[in-house]
Order: C-alpha cells, then sequence, then structure tokens
C-alpha cells in the first residue's frame, strides 16, 4: 500500500503490457500513471514528482536506461525499477550503477513486482525525507551569523570551548554564548546532534 | 550356201540368241516383259523357219503344209508382241489388243479348219523363182478370201502400234516412241505390204514376216539392253547407296547408343510401334514381342501415364511436335525417367497416322538437378536458420511480450478476484485482453514455424505491404535494441507480386540485419532504415531498403552477391548470395547502390501476380 500521493508511473511502448501493468498495480492499491515513452514521461511529469518508474528497458527513441539518466540529472526523487525482455548483463550492470532499485525480467511475477515497488517507495520516501531534512539544516544554518557558523564548525571538530576561544581570539564565555546560540538555532539537544547536521549540511552542499 | 539361206538362218538364230538371253534376264526377274520378248524371238525365229520351209518346197501339199504350220509361231508372234509393247511400254489400248488376238485366234482355227491353210483355199502347184541370187518356192492357187481377216489383224496392230507410239511419245518418252512407231512402220511397209501383194499375186515373193520382225525383235533388243545396261547401273548404285545408307545407319546407331537415344514409331491406323533396340531395352519390352500402344503405356508410372496418352492422341490426331518428362516402371528396378521428342504425322488422304518420337533416359540428369535443387533449398534453408539464430533475442522477446502481458493481466484479474466487490467490466476486459494476447503469441510461433520450414517454395500473390510488416514485426525488437527506427514508403495502389512468403520475408530479414550492421557505427539519430515499395519495370514491382551506414565502395558494388564476399567479422558471406538465389528463382533481380545521402540502397525486384491477384 502506498502512502497517499505516491505514483507508480508506467513506462512501455508496448500499450497492452503497460495496461496490464496499470490494472495489476491498481488492483494491488497504487496510484498508477502509463506513459507510452520517455519524451511523453518527462512531458508530463513535474520535476519534483516523486514515486516509482516503472521503465521498460528497449524502447524506440530514447530508451530506459537514457530516461533514468536523464531523471537523475534532474535530481529526481523517483526511484525507478527496470523491466526488460531480453536481461542482458551489460544492461542491468549500467542500470543498478546508475541507481536503479530493481531489474526485472519480462514476464516478472506479481510477488517480485509489487516488492520492487514497495522497495522503489521506500527509497524515494528515504530520499524525499533526507532531502526535506538537508533543507531544514540549510535553512538554519542560514540563520546562524558568520561567528556563529565558525563556532559551529569548531564545535563539530571536535575542539574545546578553551581551543576555540584561543583560535577566533576571543573569550572562552562569549565561545559558550555562541554555542548556545548554535544549539538553540539548529534545532539540536546535544553536540553530538549537531555534529550530525553539520555532516549533513556538509553532504547537501556537496551534492547540489 | 544362198543368200536365202544365209539370212534366215542369221535372222533365225539372232533371235534364238536374243530370246535366250531374255529369258534368262526374265527368269531372274519378275518382269513379265523380259519373258515375253523371249518368247517373241523364239516365235520369230519359228516363223523364219516356216518361211524356209516354204521356200524349200517342191510340192503343192508340202507348201500348203508350211504355210499352215507358219500361223501357229505367227500366232504366237502376235499374242507376246502385244504382251511385250503392252507389259513394257505400259501404252496400247487393251480392247484393241484384246480384237487384234481374237481375229488373230479366228484365222487360228480357220487356218486349220479350212484345206490346205488359212492363206489359200487352193493350192494348184509350186512355182520357181529367183530370188536374191537363188530359186525359190511359192505357191501358186486361189487365194482365200478369209485371208483378209489376217490382213484386218496387221491392219489393227498398225493402229494398234501407232495409238502406243503416241502415247509413249506424250509421256515424254522420244526415244521409245519412235521405237514402237518405226516398228510398226517397218511392219506395214515389208511384212503387211508384202503379204497383200503376195495374196493379190501382182508380185511374186516368198512371204517376208519374219525378216522384219527380226528387226524388230532386234530394235526392242536394243532398248531392253540399254534398259538391262541401266538396270545395272542403278544397281551398282543402289549398291553404294545401300552402303553409305548402311554406314550412316551404323553411324547413327553409334550415335544413337552414345546418347543413349531410343527411337520408335508408333503407326496410330494398325496401333502398332516400332521400336530400336535401345528403345526396347529402355523399356524391358523383350525383342520379339510386338507392341501397341497398351503395352507401351504399360510400363510408364501410372501418374504419368494419362499425360503421355493424351500427348500421343494429340500428336497422332493433329500432327505436331511434343515434348515429355515421364517415368517408366521396369519391374524390380527404380523408376527411370525419359524424356521423349516426337512428331506426328497426319495423312488424311491416306488414313495415316503416325508418331515418329526418340527416347532418352534423362534419370542421372534428373536426378541430378533435384539433387541440386534440394541443395540450394538446402542452403536456403540453413541460411534462414542461421539468420534465426542471429535474430532469436529479438524473436525470444517478441515472443515474451505477450506471454508478459497475459501474466501480468491474469494476476490482476486474480487480486480484482479477491475484492468481494469485485469489479466485473474489468475482469472481462482483462480476460478479452489475454485471449487478444494469446493470439499474438499464436501468430509469432506462426510466423517462426513458417521461416523454420523446410520445404519446397510455395508461390502465391502476396501483399508487400504485409509481407514487409511483418518482416518489421519479426526484426522489431532486434531494431530497438540496435537503436534502429524503420520505416516503410509505398504506394497506394501496388499490384500483388507471385513470391512465398517466407523466402520473401527471409530476404528482407537479411537486408534489414546487413542494414542494422551497416549503422552499428553511426550516430543514434541517423540510424534509420526505409523500405521503399515501387513500381518497376515490365510489370514488376520494386523494394528497395535502405540504410544510413557509410555504404558499400563504389568498386565493391558488383561484389556483393557473390560468395564468401564480406566486411564483418562474423558471418559467411552467403547472406546476400542466398538473398540473390531466392529473388532470381523468383524470377526477378536484386542489385546494391549507394543512397543519394550516404548509405547502401539493396533494391530487388518481383514480378507482379495474374491480373485477379491485383490488391
Amino acid at each position: 500500500m502506498s502512502t497517499p500521493g505516491e505514483t507508480v508511473f508506467v513506462v512501455d511502448d508496448d500499450p497492452a503490457m503497460r495496461k496490464s501493468l496499470s490494472r495489476l498495480l491498481r488492483a494491488a492499491g497504487h496510484e498508477a500513471l502509463a506513459f507510452g515513452g520517455p519524451e511523453e514521461f518527462l512531458r508530463l511529469v513535474p520535476a519534483d514528482a516523486w514515486g516509482c518508474a516503472i521503465l521498460d528497458v528497449s524502447m524506440p527513441g530514447l530508451d530506459g536506461l537514457a530516461l533514468q539518466r536523464e531523471l537523475a540529472s534532474r535530481n529526481s526523487q523517483i526511484s525507478v525499477v527496470f523491466l526488460t525482455g531480453h536481461g542482458d548483463i551489460p544492461k542491468t550492470v549500467q542500470a543498478m550503477k546508475s541507481g536503479a532499485t530493481d531489474f526485472l525480467a519480462k514476464p516478472v511475477e506479481e510477488t517480485s513486482l509489487l516488492l520492487a515497488v514497495h522497495r522503489a517507495l521506500d527509497a524515494s520516501r528515504a530520499t524525499r525525507k533526507a532531502r526535506g531534512e538537508v533543507a531544514d539544516v540549510e535553512r538554519r544554518l542560514r540563520t546562524l551569523t558568520a561567528r556563529e557558523r565558525e563556532v559551529m564548525e569548531l564545535v563539530a571538530a571536535g575542539r574545546l570551548n578553551k581551543q576555540i576561544g584561543r583560535d577566533l581570539g576571543i573569550a572562552e564565555s562569549t565561545v559558550k554564548i555562541h554555542r548556545a546560540r548554535v544549539l538553540e538555532k539548529m534545532k539540536a539537544g546535544s553536540v553530538a546532534e549537531l555534529v550530525r547536521l553539520a555532516d549533513q549540511a556538509r553532504a547537501g552542499r556537496g551534492r547540489a | 550356201m544362198s543368200w536365202v539361206t544365209i539370212v534366215w538362218l542369221c535372222a533365225a538364230s539372232a533371235c534364238v540368241t536374243l530370246a535366250g538371253v531374255h529369258l534368262q534376264i526374265g527368269l531372274k526377274q519378275p518382269r513379265q516383259f523380259y519373258l515375253w520378248f523371249a518368247v517373241m524371238g523364239l516365235s520369230a525365229a519359228a516363223v523364219g523357219g516356216c518361211e524356209l520351209a516354204v521356200m524349200r518346197s517342191e510340192t503343192a501339199a508340202q507348201i500348203g503344209l508350211a504355210v499352215r504350220w507358219a500361223h501357229v509361231p505367227l500366232f504366237i508372234l502376235f499374242v507376246s508382241f502385244l504382251f511385250f509393247v503392252r507389259t513394257y511400254f505400259r501404252a496400247g489400248r487393251s480392247w484393241l489388243a484384246w480384237t487384234i488376238l481374237a481375229d488373230r485366234a479366228v484365222c487360228l482355227a480357220i487356218n486349220f479348219i479350212q484345206s490346205p491353210n488359212l492363206t489359200y483355199s487352193e493350192i494348184t502347184g509350186v512355182r520357181r523363182i529367183a530370188f536374191l541370187g537363188e530359186t525359190v518356192s511359192v505357191p501358186d492357187g486361189v487365194v482365200s478370201p478369209w485371208a483378209r481377216l489376217g490382213q484386218i489383224g496387221s491392219l489393227l496392230l498398225l493402229v494398234f502400234l501407232a495409238d502406243a507410239a503416241i502415247t509413249v511419245w506424250r509421256r515424254g518418252d522420244r526415244t521409245r516412241a519412235v521405237l514402237v512407231g518405226s516398228s510398226a512402220i517397218l511392219y506395214v511397209l515389208i511384212a503387211a505390204g508384202n503379204s497383200a501383194l503376195v495374196y493379190a499375186g501382182r508380185w511374186r515373193i516368198p512371204f517376208l514376216i519374219s525378216v522384219p520382225f527380226t528387226v524388230i525383235v532386234l530394235a526392242m533388243a536394243y532398248q531392253l539392253g540399254a534398259d538391262v545396261l541401266r538396270a545395272s547401273e542403278l544397281a551398282r548404285s543402289l549398291g553404294e547407296s545401300e552402303r553409305a545408307r548402311h554406314e550412316s545407319d551404323r553411324r547413327l546407331a553409334v550415335a544413337a547408343d552414345a546418347t543413349s537415344l531410343g527411337f520408335w514409331v508408333w503407326d496410330a491406323r494398325t496401333d502398332d510401334i516400332w521400336m530400336t533396340p535401345r528403345a526396347r531395352g529402355l523399356r524391358g519390352f523383350p525383342a520379339d514381342e510386338r507392341i501397341d500402344l497398351a503395352r507401351f503405356l504399360s510400363v510408364v508410372y501410372p501418374d504419368d501415364r494419362e499425360a503421355l496418352r493424351k500427348c500421343l492422341d494429340a500428336a497422332a490426331r493433329h500432327g505436331g511436335t511434343f515434348d515429355l518428362v515421364y517415368r517408366i516402371v521396369r519391374p524390380g528396378d527404380d523408376p527411370r525417367w525419359i524424356q521423349t521428342r516426337g512428331a506426328g504425322e497426319v495423312d488424311a488422304d491416306a488414313g495415316s497416322a503416325r508418331v515418329r518420337a526418340v527416347s532418352i533416359d534423362v534419370t542421372d540428369r534428373t536426378l541430378s538437378e533435384k539433387e541440386a535443387s534440394l541443395r540450394k533449398a538446402e542452403v536456403i534453408h540453413l541460411s534462414r536458420v542461421r539468420m534465426l539464430g542471429e535474430l532469436s533475442g529479438s524473436l525470444a522477446h517478441e515472443l515474451n511480450r505477450p506471454l508478459a502481458t497475459i501474466l501480468t493481466n491474469a494476476q490482476a484479474a486474480q487480486r480484482l478476484l479477491e475484492d468481494p466487490a469485485g469489479n466485473a467490466e474489468e475482469i472481462r476486459d482483462i480476460l478479452a485482453d489475454v485471449v487478444e494476447e494469446d493470439r499474438r503469441a499464436g501468430e509469432v510461433i506462426q510466423r517462426l514455424r513458417r521461416l523454420m520450414r523446410r520445404g519446397e517454395i510455395h508461390v502465391e500473390p502476396l501483399s508487400l505491404t504485409s509481407v514487409v510488416d511483418e518482416a518489421v514485426d519479426l526484426a522489431r525488437s532486434d531494431l530497438i535494441a540496435r537503436g534502429v527506427t524503420a520505416s516503410m514508403e509505398s504506394p497506394d495502389a501496388l499490384p500483388s507480386v507471385r513470391g512465398d512468403r517466407v523466402q520473401i520475408q527471409q530476404v528482407l530479414l537479411n537486408l534489414f540485419t546487413n542494414a542494422c550492421d551497416a549503422m552499428g557505427q553511426v550516430d543514434g539519430a541517423r540510424r534509420q532504415l526505409v523500405v521503399r515499395l515501387g513500381h518497376g519495370d515490365n510489370g514488376s514491382v520494386t523494394v528497395s531498403v535502405a540504410d544510413r551506414g557509410p555504404g558499400i565502395l563504389p568498386t565493391k558494388l558488383g561484389q556483393v552477391f557473390e560468395p564468401f564476399v564480406t566486411t564483418k567479422e562474423t558471418g559467411m558471406g552467403l547472406g546476400l548470395t542466398v538473398c540473390q538465389t531466392i529473388i532470381e528463382a523468383h524470377g526477378g533481380r536484386i542489385w546494391a547502390d549507394n543512397g543519394p545521402d550516404g548509405g547502401a540502397v539493396l533494391s530487388f525486384t518481383l514480378p507482379v501476380a495474374a491480373p485477379e491477384g491485383v490488391s
């Protein structure tokens, strides 16, 4: 069962195939949307959509792998599950390297399909959650003054208040005040949590 | 010896000699006129003998008897002379001849009834006269009125000979006409005139019948001699030509034997078939068996019998030539293939109808032709199987698609059925789709099975658009996997073509594979394959497969159809050779070219099907 708002996108050039997949997914309680090809999908699905995309590997024009690359370059939160009639190894390897959640061979068993969809939705959800947290941390980071950010980074680096005061040429008591304000602004209950948030923010900056 | 004795003896011996010679010839040859001539010579000699007896007679009784007996050889002389002219010159009116014979027969009868003979009713004495420096006897007495009957016979003979001479002259045989005519004149002048004068008592000389006859006999003998000479010449040249004919017969026999030809002639009227030993041997007939049509046909393979019978009947009825291949079965032997060429000769006037024919055993040739075509079919089949092997991934995928759809649909239906408020409408839709997809899978298998099929060409009217569509469908997954888009351009009204669907698809698939291979290194967007259909020359349809690859080197354009010529690392270089074999077997043409925007264009033509097949 998917959380409301979660969609399973089916992209296959074979109308009978995408129709039957949509049917099965709906019968299993998913929201399903079908597209005849990658171009149609890219045109109609908003960039910030999330959920699971079941892609046929071999399609005329842009194929499944090309669509996956395109989604990645758009920083999409949609997780990809591949379906193939060929099941050829090079494409599987390439697809998995590019971050596909699953690679299924046609004809696909209901249980494996639904399991793959679940995993993909979970992954999408996780991504979405991670993305949301990063955004939150970054928003909080932006409320810090320059001095507070310096203090935060040194705290995260494991420096003691006395050392930080010396590093920055300020009094230890002033460091303590900054530190308290950073913890408050970053909504961190402990130094350990602050360290994690700082890492997350760095990671978020790295990815963007 | 006196002149009379010398002349009469000479004449008589000449006649006897010639008679003897011609009797000999006449007995060996079935020609009547030689015998008649011999009789003529002998009777002329006998007449001469009687004349001599008359001239030597001493008493009236003696002379009367001599004259009486002279009429006997004279009668025979008339008979033989008439028959000789009739048989040798094939001239003279037969009623005239019979009239003369009747006249002479009556004369002969009177001759023996009346005393002393036909000519005289009474001989009073013997008169001695001088003749050729000698004293000879002539009768003296009363000439009988019946003597006129003999003269009528002589006159009729004159008419008969004159008529015969005219006939022969008209026939264009001048020499013989002169011979007959001059004999007649001679006979009339000397013999008839002589006897008339003697009877009239105006001229006292002996009867001179044998002498002119001797001249006639000599003249005839000359003619016969020339004929005998000509005949022997003819015989000699006949002998030579006979030898030449034997020689040519022998040569013909040698040639016929060398080529295994058997001659035979069917006389449709008598239903008799004459055959050379080879022709008999071919069919297993003994040398002395009489062969009629039923026996002739009895050894022919039952399936072929009716065709041969019809062929022979038609030739015997309307003439004309025929050429037919059929099988004959000899007991304990494999069927033999026989080719027979012949001609009918119909002569409606003569009521005859013959069929002359030559037969030859073509079993070895036929078998090797069959074997060659089998081998060709085998190569085509193997190359198709190989091509299918190359396409197998694609074909498996093509089969997988409907199966995958069916599975997914069925599982969706199972889920819907678990729901108590199940949506029956949706389930019906699903089942309809399952049926549809199952049919699709069936079609793929059907197509595959056709392509895998081994066997003879099955030629039928084909819609090329559907053939191309199917081929593109079969190669679809392969095309997609290789990133090639395929399209077809066709005019609206394209006639059907005659061909074998599977083999044409084999050619197309082969050309598709080549096109895809050629575009392997080409930028994705350029990987386009276009199949163009169009009208060709002389009622054909053209199919071209164009790719956008690097094209074919102009120097290599002519070589691409040669076997084992390939630009690929894998592959035998037989694909296009097989394509060429297939297209040419269909009566079409295949060629390679380069397109205007680069890339190779492989085109072929196929003959349009009969008008009723127009789609």
